[in-house]
């Protein structure tokens, strides 16, 4: 995706544990990044401990970000959606091992509308995906599982879903990327 | 060393792996550039999907919480907490308050100017460079001038309250509701707020903790746009 102005300094001063550039770094991507941890959670509070615990632990780990890794809005995003991804398999433990608690009500709030355009493009490319690909990507997407439930689930050996998210995954990128006109920044 | 991350970039990814096969991976990347760049490709597809999916804003309480958090005093606590018990903790622990006090506040304040430094710098090359439309907002009485710069599609705003020594809050006016946007930064008497990517917005407000204090109207008209504020690139 390109790069806005500033993207690259920030991205150095990042790599470097520069204080102020976390600070920055979190301005310019906090929609994204909340959404990102809420779109998982369904939960405002527990995304917003989400993202404080991510950005904590990225404080504490110098080191967590180079510039090889390239896109740094990129990293942050993951990074935050895998602390989400952790919590909601907690959350899921904490169910299943207290089974005499009632299931924790679930959260009925509105999301905004989204782009519809925005949604037909993911639709879209998801559905030009062959099927067995779809599936996988779909499960550890959308579903949060990992590929050893993956794996379980279809009835299919480790390496062969690991092979279909890989593919599903790469197509799905560029094919969102085409649509939206953009040049992935791999420099 | 762990072995390269091979099919599991796109695994690592999407989290779907299991925490301690992500963590052994965010070990073995500190090391292996090439691994780095296959996740980071990765890393860019799911960010693709992420953004297609609908956007909240950050609610102001996250963005006070993260400003604690990175503050000096939290870094030292949580340098603190992982170095070995200190000897004569307690005369030590003043001498150097006093001590690092004055260093801590040039920190602090090195590190928020050097944010509003990018920021401002941000939008002044958009100023400088791109075309965009200028909208004032309508004043209440004891509201500081302030006024909207936007490009001719929406992608980015600026914000610019004028002879503002405090930050106000912008929030854009839809459909009976107020979203946050984000705070204006003071540095010399001008605060700023600078969106580098959004969508059009018709109306935003000016806000002093949870009072409007002044709202712009823009205008998404396809005319051309005035010549002092229309600049080729």
């Amino acid at each position: 995706m390109p790069a806005a102005e500033g993207d690259e300094a920030l991205a150095a001063a990042f790599a470097e544990h520069e204080g102020w550039a976390f600070g920055e770094a979190y301005r310019r991507y906090a929609a994204l990044l909340y959404s990102a941890a809420y779109n998982v959670l369904r939960n405002a509070d527990d995304a917003q401990d989400c993202i404080a615990d991510a950005v904590a632990r990225l404080w504490r780990s110098r080191g967590a970000y180079s510039a090889s890794r390239g896109n740094l809005r990129s990293f942050l995003v993951v990074c935050v959606r895998n602390e989400a991804i952790s919590r909601r398999r907690s959350q899921a433990r904490t169910i299943r091992l207290e089974e005499r608690l009632a299931a924790m009500p679930v959260e009925h709030e509105q999301l905004p509308v989204s782009d519809p355009i925005e949604r037909d493009r993911v639709r879209s490319a998801l559905l030009a995906l062959p099927r067995e690909q779809r599936t996988a990507l779909e499960l550890a997407y959308y579903e949060g599982k990992t590929h050893s439930e993956i794996a379980a689930e279809l009835q299919e050996p480790l390496g062969t879903i690991k092979s279909r998210i890989k593919h599903g995954l790469r197509k799905l990128g560029s094919a969102l990327e085409s649509t939206a006109g953009i040049e992935r920044d791999r420099s | 060393m762990y072995e390269h991350v091979e099919d599991r970039a796109a695994l690592y990814a999407l989290g779907a792996l299991a925490d301690d096969e992500r963590a052994a991976i965010d070990a073995h990347l500190r090391d292996c550039s090439a691994c780095t760049e296959a996740v980071g490709a990765a890393e860019d597809d799911v960010a693709l999907i992420v953004s297609s999916e609908p956007q909240r804003l950050a609610p102001p309480a996250l963005d006070a919480r993260i400003g604690r958090l990175l503050q000096p005093r939290s870094l030292e606590t949580m340098r603190r907490s992982r170095r070995p018990a200190w000897p004569s903790a307690t005369a030590i622990a003043a001498a150097l308050l006093l001590g690092l006090l004055p260093s801590a506040y040039f920190w602090s304040e090195n590190r928020m100017l050097h944010g509003a430094m990018l920021a401002q710098s941000n939008a002044i090359g958009r100023l400088a460079s791109a075309p965009h439309r200028t909208a004032h907002f309508r004043l209440a009485k004891s509201s500081p001038p302030a006024e909207v710069m936007y490009a001719l599609d929406g992608s980015w705003y600026v914000v610019v309250v004028r002879d503002a020594s405090k930050s106000f809050s912008v929030a854009w006016m839809h459909d009976g509701v107020q979203t946050m946007l984000g705070e204006t930064v003071p540095n010399g008497g001008v605060a700023m707020l600078y969106l580098p990517k959004s969508h059009r917005m018709d109306r935003l407000a000016l806000m002093d903790g949870d009072r409007v204090v002044a709202e712009a109207t823009l205008s998404w008209q396809s005319t051309v746009p005035n010549r002092r504020s229309a600049r080729s690139g």
